[in-house]
């Protein structure tokens, strides 16, 4: 009897140690696979009763309201080009869905915002968020009910962008500070400081004539191409409230 | 109910570490950063529990934090390193736990993590050949999180370390 016990317990199934292992195994793998969607979640239902109030969406329409007044100027200049491009993408306010930001990580390595709507209300990786201002970032994941944003200023953003006035395109790359670059690949002495920079009517990603920031200052001289720096319109460390638009609902 | 809250009390803050770094208290905040949050919990475990299990919940804190920021770029080398040292530095008793040494402690450890961090992100742009890359918010992230995390160490780590000790004892 006393052979048999030593006999069983020395087998590696029958050790505590091993099924800790395994099981740590099992639950690294799992937080891996799933993207800690479930922290996302469990944060989620934690920050719920201290979200921003009612009067916080208010002032957001107000905003939009301005937003869209500047839009619409801008619209009827070349309405003919955009009537075909706006046919293309099909896009309507019925896609609009108003979230609000429940964990913000603006200043360090990592420029995210969490918003609490997820693949649940239809929101998918990609869709951009528009807050009072303008565009101020892509959605990158999302889990059940929350969607984390890669905001413009992310080293790891690069958003097809457009100058109206110049008519140019470029692309605005996220520098990790408060100011992304835009480079405009050829050389154009058009371009100005204090100029509107929208999103490209040319983009699949984003709809058109989103407004996405001043520029600020122009390097024509020290490379082969023009850099810019762009003062967004956006500015995600203030707001509460923003607008996902759902690109393929 | 005092022993298993005792019991799991590393794992149970352990967890907070992950809310927190999703919170991101505003008031904690220096030019827009944050203190290094790990630190503040892997500094008194790895001084109690020694070197080498400290490398491994450095890594495994490390993989939670970059499955959370979903980044390219990892913590793990880092956390390891600092569980590493904390641990090696509770073992020689060097720490006679003044809160000017878990200040300083937590200061170099945050400061090894943002390093290896930005020189990963250098790399990274090097080899992309990028030419549109800034210094500037890298170091000024440093700087503001060294900063906090000294700053706000003596009262989390000797906090927590009162707490794990206490754990300690109890299982003796």
């Amino acid at each position: 009897m006393v052979k048999f016990r030593r006999f069983s317990t020395s087998r590696w199934w029958n050790k505590r140690q091993t099924w800790i292992v395994i099981l740590s195994f099992l639950i690294l793998l799992f937080l891996r696979l799933s993207k800690t969607f479930i922290f996302w979640d469990i944060y989620y239902f934690i920050t719920k009763p201290f979200w921003p109030g009612e009067y916080q969406q208010e002032i957001l329409r107000k905003s939009i309201n301005q937003e869209l007044n500047i839009k619409l100027n801008q619209l009827e200049r070349d309405n003919l080009r955009l009537r075909k491009l706006l046919d293309i993408q099909n896009f309507s306010e019925v896609n609009k869905l108003n979230s609000s930001v429940i964990s913000r990580d603006t200043g360090s390595w990592w420029k995210k915002i969490l918003l609490n709507k997820g693949s649940q209300n239809g929101v998918r990786p990609g869709d951009p968020v528009i807050g009072p201002g303008g565009l101020i970032g892509i959605v990158e994941n999302i889990s059940n009910l929350t969607s984390s944003v890669q905001l413009l200023t992310s080293p790891n953003s690069k958003v097809g962008v457009w100058s109206q006035k110049a008519n140019l395109h470029g692309l605005l790359i996220g520098m990790g500070t408060k100011t992304p670059q835009l480079i405009f690949y050829s050389k154009n002495d058009n371009i100005q400081e204090g100029d509107y920079i929208l999103s490209s009517p040319a983009s699949t990603i984003l709809p058109p004539n989103i407004p996405i920031g001043i520029i600020q200052s122009i390097d024509n001289e020290s490379k082969p191409y023009t850099i810019a720096t762009v003062q967004l319109t956006a500015n995600p460390e203030a707001i509460d409230w923003v607008q996902i638009f759902r690109m393929g609902f | 109910m005092k022993f298993y809250i005792n019991q799991y009390l590393s794992f149970v803050s352990f967890l907070l570490i992950p809310l927190l770094t999703f919170w991101n208290p505003s008031w904690f905040s220096l030019m827009g950063s944050q203190a290094y949050w790990p630190i503040f919990w892997i500094l008194p475990w790895a001084l109690i529990h020694g070197p080498y299990k400290s490398i491994v919940v450095g890594f495994i804190l490390g993989f939670l934090l970059d499955t959370i920021n979903a980044d390219y770029y990892t913590q793990i080398p880092g956390l390891m390193i600092c569980g590493f040292w904390f641990g090696k530095v509770g073992n020689l008793n060097y720490v006679n736990n003044t809160p000017l040494q878990f200040g300083l402690l937590a200061s170099i450890g945050s400061l090894i993590c943002g390093l290896i961090y930005f020189f990963q992100i250098i790399i990274n742009l090097l080899l992309q050949n990028s030419n549109l890359w800034e210094f500037s918010y890298g170091v000024q992230i440093i700087c503001a999180q060294v900063f906090l995390t000294g700053l706000l160490a003596p009262v989390f780590c000797k906090w927590l370390y009162l707490l794990f000790n206490r754990k300690s004892k109890l299982k003796i």
